[in-house]
């Protein structure tokens, strides 16, 4: 029935275009305009003991992807054929994606008041924690919505949205997922405020899963758990600004939701963030805050895929790095229960200034701190599972303080120099042992040679109290040092030469060389190194990066 | 008119949030569950995602047995290659007296040993406890085993089987599934097995007259969770069936090490006792 609908869709589109008179030219089909993008990368990765890469039978590994995207007037309809042949290391733990096909397909009609699209589409409700569809490639998950999303606007600073679907699961779709969302902004809806220096707008969102029921046993010889087919989560946000000012807010909670990460407990959910800021020109400070407690919500009760079927996102308040070594312990969201606190701030000299000298100088400041929540046992499976103290916290997480100097030392010259400091708890990645405390320093200079010509140096240096052991194969313990040479030229080319090396109480040498080249939208990348096993996470959601050690290859264009 | 459908759209969406959420009443004791049925009492589950066909491979076998540790061999390398579809288990037989000591045997694997009739010589196998004409298909396991393994593994499976087991507070629990992939007429058994690995005992070797005392000893039966011939299956038997059991015993020697232990559980015709399927899983 699938491949039916997936057939009928493609052929669709091309009777559609052919219908026309098969006329395709630069400027579009039948009005129209054709768009996409195509991504291909690859790897080849060979046994290495002592970084832990072990063979690869296929020798090669490839994912793919190309987007095609066809928009007339109101109208546009696309698809997306996906290749996993096989799957590149770490994508596919569980070898579900291996295989490829048109893994996404919508059409969509959209007009200033209305949109309504059928087929897969990703939507946000607020902040997420109600309900994000989204997809991010190098995470490897695609947690799309196949069904119907409709938006309303009935009136100037009011929208509605509605969703019905079931979410991806590799190449099939599970779960029954509703959701309604509202969102009222004062300011246009109201005459009077219009011109308002404050600015208000209010939303609130619910969303339900349906799931049929299934037999999962109590701790309790002899007796099962009652199991809610129905599990509603609502939320209700506010974003309030005044000039420089912001203050934005929201809370979820969630009904009885007893599922696979949480020990099927049925203690409900919530999550509450917090977010304050102030700007003005050359200065940016921003606070946020957040608890969670039990607040995972999947499409699926009992599914191992981590990152699988989520219905909702919790917003991560830990800084993402790009540094190598301060990014090295990143944070991933705690769904089952955390709380935390993030200062940001932003700060630039000015131009002939004591501190800004001839050019001015940018610091940045950033700290967090993420913690367990407070608990109190009162069951395993099958009961409330817990309670918590609101306020009370437990043991420390994550906590980081980065502090980035960027000056520019003449009109050719730009020097950055950092200082960072990790607390990470390994047992927010599902282990036991010591907290580890790293330091890092980080110089990052960048010399503009002339107008095509770029080269930038990188160095880096991590010290730590971690201790690499065979017991636990923790490969980013001890102490490391870096450097990286990148070299842009001709404004098409650029290769780079960069090395990692464990130097004390650590294992490994990562070595690492690229080579890319770009012309127009298409760019061309090959890389040969070694990666470290570790963990990579973009906004606090994660996934294993196995090590491997080889030739990676990448290509992605778009027309 | 905007009004309307504004006011509409708002009742929809709060009939919706309040219509479309459960809630489960707590019990007294804090609980959130029902009863779902006795030990061993077989209830509708949620079905077997793995449903492939799997082989048992019974080992009959002893200390004095010299070409049992050839026999090891050839099975260590057969269950590698089949690739978690063969699984083996070593029976030891005190009945006769080349197979003493009689550090393994048990009573169960003595009564094993007598109705599948492996008396004149070990070792010898059996797969699936399948027939050969009127009686069991008997083997010597040191030369290939593979011409009785792969007809089995080879086919699709009329049962599918997956197994949890856990242990607490001295009782060890292990929950059964089933999922009947074809319609299966007979009257069927479950049978549940605590395995052991990693004993190091003496064993004589293939010369005849050395003892290995350091010989490790894989795939030991201790004992039964079950009945020795399994637990009546509770159902229909019709294709797409699911059902469920958990299964519980507190019979636990301390001289195992629950560790190295594992659970070996197959479903067989009550009568003729051929195994239909078979699968294995740790103790939690």
């Amino acid at each position: 029935m699938k491949k039916h609908l997936k057939l009928l869709f493609v052929a669709t589109i091309i009777i559609f275009m052919k219908g026309q008179g098969s006329s395709v030219k630069a400027q579009g089909i039948m009005g129209g305009h054709v768009t996409g993008n195509v991504q291909l990368d690859g790897q080849f990765s060979s046994r290495d003991s002592i970084i832990g890469a072990t063979d690869v039978p296929e020798k090669m590994l490839s994912n793919v992807r190309a987007d095609i995207l066809y928009t007339n007037g109101n109208f546009s309809a696309g698809l997306r054929y996906e290749a996993y042949l096989n799957p590149m290391l770490g994508f596919d733990p569980s070898s579900k994606f291996k295989g490829q096909g048109i893994a996404n397909y919508f059409v969509s009609y959209k007009t200033q008041n209305f949109t309504v699209t059928a087929g897969h589409f990703y939507e946000q409700f607020g902040n997420g924690m109600t309900l994000r569809a989204y997809e991010d490639r190098y995470l490897g998950i695609d947690n799309a919505l196949r069904g119907v999303n409709v938006m309303y606007r009935p009136f100037r600073g009011i929208t509605f949205k509605g969703v019905l679907g079931q979410q991806r699961y590799f190449w099939e779709t599970r779960g029954l997922v509703r959701g309604v969302d509202g969102e009222v902004n004062l300011n246009d809806l109201i005459t009077s405020w219009n011109e308002s220096k404050t600015r208000l707008t209010l939303g609130g969102s619910f969303v339900s899963k349906y799931e049929d029921d299934e037999t999962i046993l109590s701790d309790m010889p002899g007796y099962k758990l009652q199991l809610p087919k129905n599990v509603g989560a609502a939320s209700v946000r506010m974003d309030l600004a005044h000039g420089g000012f912001g203050l934005q807010a929201e809370y979820a909670r969630k009904g009885q939701d007893p599922w696979l990460d949480n020990g099927y407990i049925y203690k409900p959910g919530e999550a509450l963030w917090l977010s304050a800021s102030y700007s003005q020109k050359g200065l940016s400070a921003n606070i946020q805050a957040k608890r969670v407690d039990n607040m995972g919500f999947k499409s699926v009760r009992s599914v191992n895929e981590r990152q699988m079927l989520y219905i909702n996102y919790i917003p991560s308040i830990t800084k993402q790095h790009t540094y190598a070594f301060l990014s090295m312990y990143p944070y991933g969201t705690q769904t089952t229960g955390e709380m935390g606190v993030q200062g940001d701030f932003i700060y630039k000299f000015k131009k002939e200034s004591l501190l800004g000298g001839k050019y001015g100088t940018d610091i940045h400041l950033n700290a967090s701190l993420i913690t367990g929540l407070d608990t109190t046992l009162v069951g395993g499976k099958g009961t409330d599972g817990y309670t918590s103290s609101f306020f009370g916290t437990g043991e420390t997480y994550y906590g980081d303080v980065s502090l980035e100097i960027a000056k520019k030392l003449s009109s050719k010259v730009k020097l950055s120099a950092t200082y960072g400091y990790v607390l990470f708890n390994p047992v927010v990645e599902g282990h036991p042992g010591d907290i580890h405390h790293n330091h890092v320093l980080v110089a990052d200079l960048t010399w503009k040679i002339n107008r095509k010509n770029v080269l930038r140096f990188e160095a880096e240096w991590m010290g730590s109290d971690s201790k690499y052991s065979e017991l636990v194969d923790d490969k980013r313990c001890g102490d490391w040092i870096m450097g990286l040479v990148e070299y842009n030229f001709t404004s098409a080319w650029f290769v780079s030469v960069s090395d990692q090396y464990a130097y004390n109480d650590g294992v490994g040498n990562y070595y690492n060389v690229s080579v890319g080249y770009t012309k127009g939208a298409t760019r061309l990348q090959l890389g040969y190194g070694k990666q470290r096993e570790g963990i990579i996470c973009i906004g606090g959601v994660c996934r294993n990066v196995p090590a491997s050690n080889g030739l990676t290859f990448s290509l992605t264009t778009s027309f | 008119m905007k009004k309307i459908v504004l006011s509409l759209s708002i009742i929809i969406l709060t009939a919706f949030a309040i219509q479309s959420c459960d809630k489960i009443e707590q019990n007294d004791d804090g609980t959130y569950t029902v009863y779902s049925g006795a030990v061993g009492e077989w209830i509708n589950g949620n079905g077997v995602a793995d449903k492939s066909q799997r082989a048992l491979l019974e080992k009959y076998t002893g200390l004095r047995c010299n070409n049992c540790p050839k026999a090891d061999t050839v099975i260590a390398t057969a269950t590698a290659q089949y690739n978690g579809l063969l699984i083996p288990v070593s029976i030891h037989d005190s009945s006769f007296s080349f197979c003493r000591p009689w550090t393994f045997s048990t009573p169960t694997g003595n009564e094993w040993s007598h109705y599948f009739g492996t008396f004149g010589q070990y070792p010898q196998a059996i797969v699936n406890r399948s027939l050969s004409g009127s009686s069991f298909d008997r083997f010597d396991p040191t030369s290939g085993i593979t011409s009785h393994v792969d007809p089995l593994v080879q086919q699709s499976a009329k049962v599918a089987i997956a197994a949890d087991a856990a242990c607490a507070n001295n009782t060890i629990n292990v929950t059964v599934n089933l999922e009947f992939v074809e319609t299966v007429a007979e009257p069927l058994t479950l049978t549940i097995c605590i395995i052991e690995d990693n004993l190091v005992a003496t064993q004589l070797q293939p010369d005849g007259h050395t003892w290995d005392s350091n010989y490790v000893h894989n795939h030991i039966f201790r004992d039964v969770v079950t009945d020795m011939w399994g637990a009546d299956i509770d159902c229909s038997g019709t294709a797409g069936e699911k059902r469920m059991a958990v299964f519980s015993t507190n019979k636990i020697n301390p001289d195992w090490k629950l560790e190295n232990c594992h659970i070996v559980a197959f479903v067989s015709y009550k009568e003729s006792r051929d195994i239909l399927n078979v699968v294995e899983c740790e103790i939690e």
